[in-house]
């Protein structure tokens, strides 16, 4: 098994719906982005590259990738970052991480490890988001669990359910009859850095 | 006012050996003494700021999320093993050594170790937990490696020293104290090759990954570890610690001009190789040269390079200048490092615009094109402060040996 996400660029819009529910679902504290979208295009977010009207602009939406070999699971000194076996999933323990960011020095995909360089702080008062997410602490790092606490409950991650274009699809890559596996199968796709050797488990397609 | 009286009122000794020890020390030293541990303890004060308001007080973020600390650990296990391999070398292959230099030598390789260990605990942010690193340790990590590698050479470094101050005392043979400086000189290359493997194994950062770095970080240590021992037995030579002759002075100048040579040499393949095929190499040669870490590239290189003119050049070869050619020297390595840190987190692998706040990197307001237009990472005045207690905590450590542990050179020390 091993579990994956295909996400259409021709439907997604860059509306952000999939990040925001990612930081409500998870809870996630100020000034951190598990998932966050990247404007192709020009220097800015949103803005095109080219001179109208040639302008080409897509958005890739980048979380953890989940890498089938992933480069931050063989530098944790402790095994706080790993890869589940059964699932394809790599897992972050906080209560085991010492907090020596080497797994974000070796993680390519640049940004998609956070560290929690302060207290949580959260916009409100009040505790949000689901009450089987983890709890968030000070001084590890975290990353986009795949909801981990939603697939123990057999449901899908939470930025799947929301995205309003339906651009985004997750399952088993392994399971030939799954729609993730059957879209990359089909579809024109691309991982992000491949020449890296990560094999990350999530297409983009094109 | 104490100086004066101390100085009237010591006895003259009549060995050479004791009225140098004598002359060593004193006030001046017990002061310096004082200086260290104040040091000391304003950094771990610092240290209690940083873990309970935050690394966010660091300069570090989520895109350079390493920084001064492991910049100064990566100098430092350089210094370090620098300085033993000097001290070693001489008694492992049977020549003629540098006129009984070496507990010295060894002695400052271990508060380096010390330091450099120091340095990666103020960077954990879970510094309680590092009992897990024995516990649950994954061995399949450099980081790893590095520990355990580091923990032996302490160890071996001071059993080096120890067998060394008992065969002075004729109680380890000479065939002993030469199969422990062995492993101690294996240990030294090992250890700072495993430094170099936590960055060169990583694909992520294209600067990083060259199958040159082990060997890279040899040379360079060889280079600031002679410097630092150079400039300590000059300056214990002119406090009056111990006697040493000028040739062996030149003998260690003459091989420090060498490093440096091998040292820019390997740099020179390096930026050759990344920058002939013109792809993404490219970019880290531009940083180097001309771009944003410009400064520190050019200080290493014009540094190294004054420092082998200034040792291979006898009329030059006098002691200020020697003094300031290894100071040079070790500045250099130490911009060395500052490229090598900084600079494997000034590329981005994804350049992408996105959202950005103030974990994500320093300069975050103008989003990834103002991100990365200059340094993209600076220390912080807290990060400042640190590093200098940790430093502070390496000089207590070598003062306190050179007042209480016999390092002065003796007949038997050859």
């Amino acid at each position: 098994m091993r579990y994956g996400f295909a996400i259409d660029t021709k439907r997604c819009v860059g509306c952000h719906t999939c990040a925001v529910q990612c930081r409500y679902e998870n809870n996630i504290p100020k000034e951190t982005w598990w998932n966050r979208i990247m404007t192709d295009g020009g220097d800015h977010m949103d803005l095109a590259s080219g001179q109208f009207p040639n302008v080409t602009m897509s958005y890739l939406p980048v979380a953890c990738q989940h890498c089938d070999n992933p480069s931050c699971v063989k530098v944790c000194p402790v095994g706080a970052t790993y890869k589940d076996e059964e699932t394809g999933v790599v897992r972050q323990d906080y209560d085991k991480c010492i907090g020596c960011r080497m797994c974000m020095a070796a993680c390519p995909y640049t940004g998609v490890r956070s560290f929690n360089w302060d207290e949580p702080k959260y916009m409100i008062a009040a505790e949000f988001g689901d009450a089987d997410a983890v709890p968030h602490q000070k001084h590890v790092v975290e990353k986009c669990t795949m909801c981990w606490h939603r697939l123990a409950r057999g449901e899908e991650p939470a930025c799947i359910e929301v995205c309003p274009e339906r651009a985004r699809f997750w399952g088993d890559l392994d399971d030939p009859n799954s729609e993730v596996a059957q879209l990359v199968a089909s579809r024109e796709h691309k991982q992000l850095l491949p020449e890296q050797g990560t094999n990350p488990s999530v297409y983009y397609l094109l | 006012m104490t100086e004066n009286v101390q100085a009237t009122t010591s006895p003259r000794a009549t060995s050479p050996t004791k009225s140098s020890r004598s002359r060593f020390g004193g006030t001046p030293l017990n002061i310096a003494i004082v200086v260290a541990a104040v040091l000391t303890v304003i950094g771990v004060v610092l240290w209690g700021i940083q873990l309970s308001g935050g690394m966010v007080q660091t300069g570090m973020r989520n895109f350079d999320s390493w920084g001064l600390y492991i910049t100064c650990f990566m100098f430092l296990v350089g210094l370090s093993a620098g300085g033993l391999i000097i001290s070693s070398i001489p008694c492992v292959f049977g020549i003629k050594g540098f006129g009984g230099i070496s507990k010295i030598a060894v002695w400052t390789s271990i508060c380096c170790t010390v330091l450099a260990i120091g340095f990666v605990v103020v960077d954990l942010g879970q510094p309680l937990r590092v009992w897990e690193l024995f516990v649950y340790s994954n061995i399949g990590s450099p980081l790893m490696w590095d520990i355990i590698v580091l923990f032996v050479y302490l160890i071996l470094s001071i059993v080096y020293l120890w067998a060394t101050l008992r065969h002075e005392a004729g109680r380890v043979s000479a065939k002993a104290l030469r199969v422990v400086s062995a492993v101690a000189l294996v240990c030294a290359v090992l250890v700072h090759s495993v430094t170099a493997w936590i960055f060169s194994l990583q694909q992520a950062h294209e600067m990083w990954h060259t199958a040159l770095m082990a060997p890279w970080f040899v040379s360079s240590a060889l280079v600031c570890g002679t410097a630092l021992v150079l400039v300590v037995v000059i300056a214990l030579r002119a406090a009056g610690y111990l006697k040493l002759d000028q040739a062996n002075v030149v003998k260690m100048a003459k091989l420090l001009g060498a490093f440096c040579c091998v040292d820019l040499y390997f740099f020179g393949c390096d930026l050759l190789t990344e920058g002939f095929p013109a792809g993404s190499g490219m970019e880290v040669v531009q940083m180097l040269t001309t771009g944003a870490l410009a400064p520190f590239f050019w200080i290493e290189v014009i540094g190294c390079a004054i420092t082998a003119v200034i040792c291979f050049v006898p009329s030059l070869r006098k002691n200020p200048a020697l003094v300031i050619a290894a100071l040079l020297a070790i500045a250099g390595i130490f911009c060395k490092r500052v490229q090598l840190l900084v600079g494997g987190f000034q590329v981005a692998n994804l350049d992408y615009p996105s959202t950005m706040t103030q974990f994500t990197i320093t300069n975050w307001q103008n989003g990834m094109a103002g991100a990365y237009q200059g340094l993209v990472y600076w220390p912080t005045p807290l990060e400042f402060g640190i590093a200098l207690g940790v430093i502070g905590l390496g000089a207590l450590i070598l003062l306190l040996g050179l007042k209480f542990l016999p390092l002065q050179p003796t007949e038997r020390t050859e």
